[in-house]
């Protein structure tokens, strides 16, 4: 319990700190996005806030959606001290645009991404019945590995290596700068803005929305008390989107006008999941929703605008300009803040309370009356930081379109209120940990019998 | 010798609650047999979903339920999916509480 709750406890502080940012610095929404300031505030929602809840949740929630054991714990502790050392490094570092530390804390971070796919990789091995969650999560795992490569081979090539030339140092050294020279040679074949989008789109679909689609297919039904209505639907979107990522990844590279098509690929991919969700729902047999689930379902629609977006921007000599510049920056921030980290709050208001009520109330249960899940988080709460961040949201990519950064700014508060709503309910389950709630049982007790 | 009855266990049993659905164990229907040995109370029970990861903090909780009723002095509590759990084997007070329809 506790390694989960410290990635997540983790990723929570870096929404606080890098929503603040943007409050602070809301001209980084009002500008384009290729600056060192935004690629630092980008790295810090994408790998303090969305990888440290999605790894923390997945050692939880994969032994659990795919019915089998983690394969190592201590990996995965391990994993968590070279994930906060790599990513503070990295945004620290981006922030100051030392490319060469950048490289250094990122080779941390890539060893820890390491050590969580070799854990993963085999914890899917014990599964005892393989079904399209485990084939979207082994894909994910593909994805994230070939992002974090990427990642690395950007700062390679932003790295000058003239320091080298007349160092008399060991083989090994040699070597080693030899082979980053041959990287950085092969990277500037390759327009820098393009290897940038086309990192970000191996994350932002292939690791986030992949895990998005494939553990939804598993805990939707189980939330809803519902099933999979189609799973030749369910494996076809799976198979979809990961033809469309490997598409958009080549063709943003390169610059191609196939990118459209690619996009289009990866819409009908999203389009049959979305079929499918509706049609696992419909079937739902609690008819009730509760706002974990309504958080979700939100992010799921707002793929809409997200996809429509991807198609307008994918669009062949679509010209760059100021307004498509920040249509772009609209695609980023609804993608990550939007869709990503919205599905990810909703399944936060079911990891969380999880965590907590298995922690401090699983043994005494049958001892003692034991809250509910749903008894230890405030629901008018849940409503509050729902609309609050919703209108943020909407207020922000307003705001963005027309590079205001006053808008930018309102906006963003009220997503920061959002998050403060979630910031207070996590405390609040959390303090069930010190100050259990439990009531004696009122049990049966038989009548005295008669001596007689 | 104090007579334990099925009626007893059942009312006991109220006491173990579904954490995520809200609603206890035999409002909810989960409970399909409850059997008395003398002082041996065995139940057979299911869940809600397969995989459900409160399975095991539920069937302990049921098992230290038992032990809480006078005359009980062993209690053994089994988990099956056959036949899997149907929303029509809840009780209306069950429907009312978790907002689960039986169609």
């Amino acid at each position: 319990m506790a390694l989960p709750l410290a990635f997540i406890l983790t990723g929570l502080l870096a929404l606080c700190v890098g929503t603040g940012w943007l409050v602070l610095q809301p001209g980084l929404l009002a500008t384009y996005h290729y600056n060192q300031n935004v690629i630092a505030v980008t790295h810090l929602f994408v790998l303090g806030w969305i990888c440290s809840v999605v790894m923390g949740a997945m050692y939880q929630l994969v032994p659990v959606a795919l019915e089998t054991k983690l394969y190592s714990e201590r990996l995965a502790r391990w994993q968590f001290v070279l994930h906060l050392v790599g990513f503070i490094g990295m945004v620290w570092m981006f922030r100051a645009w030392n490319m060469k530390q950048v490289g250094h804390f990122g080779s941390v971070l890539a060893l820890g991404v390491s050590l969580f796919v070799y854990n993963i990789a085999r914890t899917l091995r014990s599964v005892p019945k393989w079904n399209v969650t485990a084939t979207a999560v082994a894909a994910a795992l593909f994805w994230i590995s070939f992002t974090v490569t990427a990642g690395l081979s950007i700062a390679i090539a932003k790295c000058s290596y003239d320091s080298t030339e007349g160092l008399a140092t060991a083989d090994g050294v040699r070597t080693l700068t030899g082979g980053l020279r041959l990287v950085a040679g092969f990277m500037s074949r390759f327009d820098a803005l393009s290897t940038m989008h086309a990192h970000a789109h191996l994350g932002g679909v292939g690791f986030f929305t992949m895990l998005i689609v494939g553990v939804s297919y598993k805990l939707i039904p189980m939330f809803t008390l519902s099933e999979v209505q189609s799973k030749a639907r369910a494996a076809g979107s799976i198979f979809l989107l990961n033809i469309s990522l490997a598409g958009s990844f080549a063709t943003i590279l390169l610059r191609s006008p196939w990118k459209l098509a690619m996009a289009l690929l990866g819409v009908v991919a999203l389009a049959l999941y979305g079929w499918e969700l509706v049609a696992i729902l419909r079937a739902r047999k609690r008819q009730t929703l509760d706002w974990g689930i309504k958080y979700f379902l939100t992010a799921i629609v707002l793929l809409f605008p997200v996809s429509a977006l991807a198609v307008v921007l994918s669009w062949p000599r679509l010209p760059l300009n100021t307004f498509t510049g920040q249509l772009e920056n609209v695609y980023g921030f609804l993608g990550l803040v939007g869709v990503v980290s919205l599905a990810i709050i909703g399944m936060l208001y079911k990891i969380v309370p999880f965590l907590v009520w298995f922690a401090r109330y699983s043994r005494q249960i049958g001892r003692a009356q034991v809250p509910s899940l749903a008894e230890l988080y405030y629901a008018w709460l849940q409503a509050l930081g729902y609309w609050t961040f919703l209108s943020g949201l909407a207020v922000t990519c307003g705001a963005a379109v027309f590079s205001s950064e006053i808008g930018v700014r309102i906006g963003c508060s009220f997503v920061a209120l959002g998050i403060a709503t979630l910031a207070f309910n996590v405390a609040v389950m959390l303090a069930h940990l010190i100050r259990p709630k439990t009531k004696p049982l009122t049990l049966h007790t038989a009548p005295v019998p008669n001596p007689a | 010798m104090i007579t334990i009855t099925e009626a007893a266990i059942l009312e006991t049993l109220r006491q173990v609650v579904d954490p995520e659905l809200g609603c206890n164990i035999v409002d909810l229907g989960l409970i399909y047999s409850v059997t008395i040995t003398e002082a041996k109370v065995s139940v057979v029970m299911t869940l809600t979903t397969p995989g459900c990861p409160m399975h095991e903090s539920i069937r302990r909780g049921a098992e230290n339920a038992l032990l809480n009723v006078d005359g009980v002095k062993a209690a053994e509590v089994k988990v099956v999916w056959d036949p899997p759990w149907q929303p029509s084997m809840m009780t209306e007070f069950g429907r009312a509480a978790t907002g689960v329809a039986i169609n």
